[in-house]
């Protein structure tokens, strides 16, 4: 005789210990596990292996441009005309300059400041960005409309040329000078996707409830919405960047940039050129810093979008 | 000699995390101007059978192992890229699931009946056209000849499934599947298509696969049925048979988890479930599918190997130790 | 739809007002002096002359007046600093240059790129797929000015002999080749990527299959449903960098001494010439602004749902 209780006894079936939900489409199923959104995220990050080798790079290089100069043994403004440009050696493993200075080193404090710059702008981009697109998408109606006009009216500002004209009007190119130039005329994008994301998330429900239960509204915008909007930063940081260099790189290289004696990768890449035809590894290495960089932040940008969203990951 | 004959059928997906059985082992036939319902529920694999019969899975992960699919005199699983081109639309037809995104956005209602039509057809612009509005009529959509030129973004759901159903019968196909097409319509315009596809089959004389898990669907169109699980058939029988004298113990449970009007003791019933979850297809057990969630399931043979679908009565199929025609009142077995 | 179009050009008008206001503002916050020509200052009295003679000793409003008359009557006057040339002359000169390049540029990185991203995502995964995309993406990354002495470098030194394609000026048609690579190598990266992006999404979607399902040759499904849903969001993104590329071509300009604009700005700049800069500024801020519309006019083209939208 057979007796009629089930027998857990098949592999691969799961039998929680209770008759769970009546027959649906989705399966009849146990209670969804709660999982961490940022550990989850973590563990699809380093499942992009693309992401994963562009995160490390990205981490080295920065290890690098911080930590080299304080270890190296050469003072990059020693000027040593005898050791003019020589290629990688053992001494020099990147090479030396037109001044004879050791390029290893002078690379790594570029990047101080290239890096520095992209990321100074970057955060002042994302500031202005998340001002204005909160500010935008909180408030609605007639404020939010003039003031998304306003921006599109601000998108015919050309990037370059305002940011050539700021750095005349600041006077010298210092640090802080090329940082406000070159976040002047492009947080426009930052601040309509903080607005969108705003709008999304003011709909949702547990905002509304946070509302009706008389949350005031810069509670509701820091408490609810803003953790929300921080995978969207996240983002925007690794997506501005990129521009930001560039645009350093851009503005250094026709002589409005950081001066000498401290130089960035562009300042560099500018002295590069002026030499090129007979040594062209002192164009070459800065602007291939400055690919590198470029490279893992699209990559770095690709993953986390990627780690956040599973839903847009190709199949 | 029926118009559709799946022997075998048994398509994987090759995945990174394994290989999931998606079909394992699906047979049936359908005969011409009849309509076979395919019950189940949510990834037991009927899509798939569906799309390996047209030959429209994703090639990378997925392929057809083995098994045949005989049409027309021919093994479709051995065709050519080009040739089952030729085969769909024309010859075999399907119809989707949502009606909002099976459209192109961008094209209009017009094109892509027209589209269709000239595809398979050697006919002018005009000619299509004017099969296009009388098929847009066909589907009882008013004025048809100016809605040609409309995008789909202005029409209802209702309405793009009715199009859908235009587009499919537009070539007059021999067999048309139509994978859920009611489910994500509203109920009112459930019944509406239903009795459309109902008018336009008999019209035209087309075999139909119907694939949902509404039984109630099923029990209104269908002639034949099968009921799927995990990638496999667990019983077949004709309509009738099937509702009147459920067999395997997974189709008892599905109507029992029918929410009744009438009949005796309804006040008292509350909707069973079945409870469990389906095997996971990447690592299928070797026995049974059903028995971890079975009420009868026991004892070595249900555990240890997979049941044979055999035919209980004449043309009645159960893959189950333990059909309701096989069990006693007091639950035992006993082989009549 | 012409009454979109009407509605988007008028919206220029603020725009540009507005362009000028900012300009016209962060000009004036930069200290300097137009006619100073060296480190010695300007006596007085020939300070006065020159500021009345260019009407700077007017109050701003009326300075700024004059500028937006001046703008839409296409009338920016006369350069502070070179003698007897007009902001307008210097514009007929030297405005034609950087438009062809950035046009050039332009096709160059949509003929390129599109089909590019498009194999790319038609063979998903394959060694083309990943050699493509490599190759993509350091060409979106290196900076122009080094893609620019690279070109120099192997084409024109190295092999110059039979290659034949000068390095420096813009008059033949072989002199256009290099700059428009170098400028246009980045862009074509960017579309290739975005396009193969667009096209696999795009082919995941239901009414592609519906498009398999009907028998349509796979060809005309690739070409008539997938690749024209999937220009949409490039046509988006190619308004700003058009935008780009012309406002933007200085470096390249620079390398390859081509008589553009570019170079002219920074110097303007540079030597408070105010009414080259305004003029100049504008001039680039119309292009962005019309490359945006056309952006827009085109997008409203191929998406049929927006037009219902915007109407």
């Amino acid at each position: 005789m057979s007796t009629p209780a089930p027998k857990p006894a098949a592999s691969g079936a799961s039998l929680p210990l209770s008759p769970s939900t009546a027959f649906e489409p989705g399966g009849a199923g146990a209670a969804i596990r709660q999982s961490n959104l940022w550990k989850d995220a973590w563990y699809r990050y380093i499942r992009n292996r693309a992401a994963l080798v562009a995160g490390a790079v990205f981490v080295a290089v920065l290890l690098y441009c911080i930590i080299w100069p304080i270890v190296s043994p050469y003072d990059p403004n020693d000027v040593e005309f005898a050791d003019a440009r020589q290629g990688p050696s053992l001494a020099h493993p990147l090479g030396t300059d037109n001044f004879g200075r050791d390029l290893l080193t002078r690379t790594a404090l570029g990047g101080r400041i290239s890096i520095g710059i992209g990321f100074a702008a970057t955060f002042v981009i994302l500031a202005i960005g998340v001002a204005y697109g909160s500010i935008s998408g909180l408030a609605g109606g007639h404020l939010d409309n003039g003031m998304m006009r306003f921006l599109d009216a601000l998108y015919g500002l050309p990037y370059l040329p305002f940011a050539i004209i700021t750095l005349a009007i600041l006077g010298e190119a210092t640090f802080w000078a090329m940082v406000i130039a070159l976040s002047i005329a492009t947080w426009f994008t930052t601040a309509r996707i903080v607005r969108g994301q705003i709008i999304t998330l003011k709909q949702n429900d547990y905002v509304r409830a946070a509302g009706t239960l008389g949350a005031r509204w810069h509670r509701v915008l820091l408490r609810h919405l803003l953790p929300n909007t921080l995978g969207v930063l996240v983002i925007a940081v690794f997506l501005e960047l990129p521009g930001v260099i560039l645009g350093e790189a851009f503005l250094s290289f026709i002589g409005l940039g950081i001066g000498p004696p401290d130089a960035s990768w562009g300042s560099m890449a500018q002295e590069g050129y002026e030499t090129y035809r007979v040594f062209p590894l002192l164009i070459i290495i800065p602007s291939v810093a400055i690919a590198t960089l470029i490279l893992c932040a699209n990559f770095i940008a690709d993953g986390l979008r990627d780690a956040l969203d599973p839903r847009t990951r190709e199949t | 000699m029926a118009l559709l004959s799946v022997r075998d059928l048994r398509t994987h997906f090759f995945t990174r995390a394994g290989v999931v059985r998606a079909v394992d082992g699906v047979s049936f036939d359908v005969e011409e101007r009849r309509v076979l319902g395919i019950v189940g529920e949510s990834g037991c694999g009927k899509t798939v059978t569906a799309l390996s019969i047209m030959g429209l899975i994703p090639k990378p992960p997925a392929r057809i192992v083995s098994g045949e699919v005989q049409f027309g005199g021919r093994d479709l699983t051995k065709l050519s890229e080009r040739e089952l081109e030729d085969v769909r639309g024309s010859q075999i037809a399907m119809i989707f699931q949502d009606p909002m995104t099976s459209l192109n956005p961008t094209l209009t209602i017009g094109t892509q009946i027209t589209e269709t039509i000239r595809r398979h057809f050697d006919v002018s612009k005009e000619e299509a056209r004017k099969r296009a509005v009388g098929l847009l009529e066909e589907v009882q959509i008013p004025r048809a000849a100016t809605r040609l030129d409309d995008y789909p973004h202005r029409l209802s759901g209702g309405q793009r499934q009715r199009v859908m159903i235009a587009i499919a019968l537009s070539c007059e196909p021999e067999l048309l599947i139509a994978d859920e097409p009611t489910t994500a319509l509203d109920v009112t315009i459930q019944a509406q298509i239903l009795d459309l596809l109902e008018e336009l089959r008999e019209a035209h004389g087309t075999a139909m696969i119907l694939i949902t898990h509404d039984m109630g669907v099923v029990a209104e169109t269908a002639d034949d049925v099968i009921v799927m699980y995990a990638g496999q058939v667990v019983e077949q029988a004709s309509a009738l048979d099937l509702f009147d004298n459920p067999e395997h113990p997974y189709t008892e449970a599905l109507l029992g988890a029918l929410p009744q009007l009438e009949g005796d003791g309804i006040r008292q019933r509350r909707l069973t479930a079945i409870p469990g979850r389906p095997p996971d297809l990447l690592d299928p057990p070797e026995a049974c599918r059903f028995a971890a969630r079975c009420k009868y399931a026991g004892g070595d043979a249900c555990t240890t190997h997979m049941p044979e679908l055999r035919e209980l009565r004449p043309g009645h199929f159960v893959r189950s130790e333990h059909p309701a025609s096989e069990r006693t009142r007091r639950g035992e077995t006993v082989v009549v | 739809m012409t009454g979109f179009i009407l509605r988007r050009l008028l919206w220029t008008i603020p725009v540009i007002l507005l362009v000028i206001l900012f300009t016209f503002v962060l000009m004036r916050q930069i200290e300097g002096n137009p006619f100073r020509r060296s480190e010695r200052s300007v006596p007085e009295s020939i300070q006065q002359n020159l500021e009345r003679k260019y009407g700077l000793d007017r109050p701003w409003y009326v300075q700024y007046a004059k500028v937006v008359k001046g703008v839409f009557t296409f009338d920016l006057g006369p350069s502070l600093v070179l003698r007897n040339r007009d902001v307008n002359d210097i514009v007929r000169t030297h405005f034609p240059p950087s438009l062809e390049l950035g046009a050039l540029a332009m096709t160059f990185a949509l003929v390129f790129g599109i089909p590019l991203g498009m194999l790319s995502a038609l063979k998903a995964n394959t060694i083309f797929d990943y050699s493509a995309m490599f190759i993509s993406n350091v060409g979106f990354a290196v900076p122009s000015f080094l893609v620019s002495t690279l070109l120099i470098y192997f084409f024109a030194l190295q092999w110059g002999e039979w290659t034949g394609l000068p390095t420096s000026g813009w008059d033949s048609w072989e002199s256009k080749v290099l700059p428009t690579i170098a400028l246009g190598l980045g862009p074509m990266a960017y579309f290739a990527r975005l396009t193969r992006g667009t096209m696999l999404e795009t082919l995941q979607q239901d009414y592609i299959r519906t498009a398999r399902a009907k028998g349509l040759r796979w060809r005309r499904v690739v070409v008539v449903h997938t690749l024209r849903n999937s220009l949409i969001p490039v046509v988006t993104a190619a308004g700003p960098i058009l935008g780009f590329l012309i406002t933007g071509s200085f470096i390249v300009e620079q390398i390859f001494a081509i008589p553009g604009i570019g170079a002219y700005y920074v110097t303007a700049v540079t030597a408070r010439d105010y009414s080259v800069v305004m003029g100049l500024t504008v001039l680039l801020a119309l292009v962005v602004i019309i490359a945006n519309l056309v952006v827009d006019i085109l997008y409203g083209v191929l998406d049929p749902r927006t037009r219902d939208a915007r109407a």
